[in-house]
């Protein structure tokens, strides 16, 4: 009895917060709501057919994808750089971590505020700098267009997101046997050879898991493109959660905004059961 | 000894990164100490004519801080204590106690720890509403403990495993009772890991900012993260000087703490399945 008593609150408490959230999200997608959030009968699938119909819907979609990909995708790349660099000797390479690992302390919203500080229009620190580097001429108006503004979200997102892609990184480093090392440089083995037959391969499990939760966490991610632009001008930088919100909380649509919940959360199951897969294959963990 | 040059190159390399990681922290502290005219003005100087050390005796008023930390430390301290209440008990059966079910429960907390509570936040907002919890801060406080319970298990129970279970065999020989060997001999072993899960815990809800946007509703209730949000986004001129000061006080010392644990923080992210 006494282990049940143990894990039941813990158990029923985040069951709890699961499995309502869910229930109600497909009963609310099914079903018409009013704008004061009074749930009323069954509609046939109009909050579904709206959704797939809104041409908005589709492209903060397509957004996501890229948003997701390009975010991830710099990031890995970063962060894989920055892990080797961090794995070696050198000179002030505490003081290197600490500023690496920087964005990670700070609350992603406040950190977001203070970029949109930065990036104001005509006087904003970020034209300050690049004009006294001689970037660039005259200022940048960074926010007023989509596609200069999500190049800058991604940039942002990329940045948040090294510390902890570069923490699971070294984490993977510093378990790589040395003696494998020594034994291979004893054959007359590069360090290039040695890079691609024993580090590559014996670094896979952990950019697996890498790669699946930065998806997770970058598809979920909110603040950056809310605080920024709140997925504007004209919507051109929403992606599924900004849009979520903006259906939610903006316009009342609940119901249509549950249907692109339930999406969402499809989507994400699948990818919590390529991580769970992933996990239960790593021996170290069995 | 690493020589030089190699050290150098390091660096080198390094550099972009670390200046786009420092240059928010120059722009919140310039800007936190610049005069208001000089904000006002437009003409942008990294080191202010003098430094306006007022901008933060008066941010405190104008953004009314005092009540934002409150409502920050009350949303901070309930989820924190919450969490460990619950997280405690079962991280230590699962590494104590032989129950069935023990791998469905591990495998359940790793998917919970999977949804941000972003993408339910429609079935929160509901559920809230639902009991007439909206715009409450103990309500978004138990809703933070539920989010947060797979990763304080998860951290728990990867140190409770390194407490060897011999010292607590051996206090039963010597004829403590179950509850006395858990009092005398893992508490205070365990009490080090429960204080790192908590100071974890506690800045995971101190910088929350999807979810209180969806369940607090009045500007008195809204924590820092919120706060400093909305009046970054005002309809009016914003007070860019105060906004600063208010992040910067805000942030520093969550950061300074964080930046001391952090290398604790990937057993639990990662779900055990990533040494740290």
């Amino acid at each position: 009895m006494v282990p049940v008593l143990f894990i039941l609150p813990g158990l029923i408490l985040s069951a709890f917060i699961i499995i309502y959230p869910v229930w109600e999200l497909i009963q609310t997608s099914l079903r018409k709501v009013t704008r004061f959030g009074k749930v009323t009968g069954l509609n046939d699938f109009a909050n579904f057919e709206a959704v797939f119909s809104d041409t908005l819907f589709q492209e903060a979609a397509v957004r996501s994808v890229w948003w997701t990909l390009l975010v991830v995708g710099g990031t890995l790349i970063c962060a894989a750089g920055i892990a080797l660099i961090l794995n070696e000797k050198f000179h002030g390479r505490a003081i290197a971590r600490v500023i690496i690992m920087l964005p990670w302390s700070v609350s992603l919203s406040l950190l977001t505020v203070v970029w949109r500080w930065a990036l104001n229009g005509e006087t904003g620190y970020l034209n300050h700098l690049l004009e006294q580097l001689g970037i660039i001429d005259g200022p940048v108006v960074w926010l007023a267009s989509g596609s200069t503004a999500f190049t800058v979200m991604i940039l942002i997102g990329i940045i948040v997101s090294i510390p902890f892609t570069t923490t699971i990184f070294l984490g993977g480093l510093s378990s790589l046997p040395g003696d494998l090392y020594e034994a291979a440089r004893m054959e007359g083995a590069s360090h290039w050879h040695c890079f691609r037959t024993i580090t590559v391969p014996m670094m896979q499990p952990y950019v697996n898991i890498a790669i699946v939760l930065n998806v997770i966490y970058v598809f979920n991610s909110f603040p950056i493109i809310w605080i920024l632009t709140e997925g504007g001008p004209a919507n051109s930088t929403d992606i599924l959660v900004t849009y979520l919100y903006k259906i939610a909380f903006k316009y009342g649509k609940l119901g249509e905004a549950s249907v692109v919940s339930l999406l969402m959360f499809v989507f994400l199951l699948a990818f919590a059961a390529l991580y769970l897969r992933l996990v239960s294959k790593d021996p170290a963990n069995a | 000894m690493p020589d030089r040059r190699r050290s150098l190159i390091y660096w080198i390399v390094l550099s972009p990164l670390l200046l786009i990681n420092l240059f928010p922290f120059a722009v919140m502290i310039s800007t936190a100490l610049t005069p208001a005219d000089e904000v006002v003005s437009g003409d942008t100087q990294w080191i202010p004519s003098r430094f306006a050390w007022e901008n933060f005796v008066d941010m405190w008023q104008t953004v009314d801080f005092g009540t934002a930390l409150m409502n920050s430390l009350v949303v901070g301290i309930v989820t924190t204590v919450l969490t460990i209440v619950v997280s405690v008990p079962a991280a230590y059966a699962m590494v104590r106690l032989d129950f069935k079910g023990k791998t469905a429960f591990q495998t359940f907390l790793l998917i919970t720890q999977m949804f941000s509570p972003v993408v339910l936040v429609i079935g929160l907002f509901r559920l809230v509403v639902g009991i007439g919890a909206l715009d409450s801060l103990i309500a978004l406080s138990i809703l933070y403990c539920c989010f947060h319970i797979a990763f304080a298990v998860w951290m728990l129970r990867s140190y409770f495993a390194s407490i060897p279970a011999e010292l607590e065999h051996a206090a039963w020989l010597e004829g403590a009772s179950a509850f006395h060997a858990i009092r005398t001999v893992f508490v205070p072993m365990a009490a080090p890991a429960v204080a790192v899960t908590a100071i974890f815990t506690f800045i995971g809800a101190w910088n929350e900012y999807a979810l209180a946007l969806a369940i607090l509703r009045s500007s008195e209730h809204y924590t820092l993260p919120l706060k400093i949000a909305a009046l970054s986004s005002g309809r009016y001129q914003v007070e860019w000087h105060h906004v600063m000061a208010a992040t910067f006080v805000a942030t520093i010392p969550v950061a300074i703490v964080f930046m001391w644990l952090q290398r604790h923080m990937i057993t639990g992210l990662s779900g055990g399945a990533v040494k740290g």
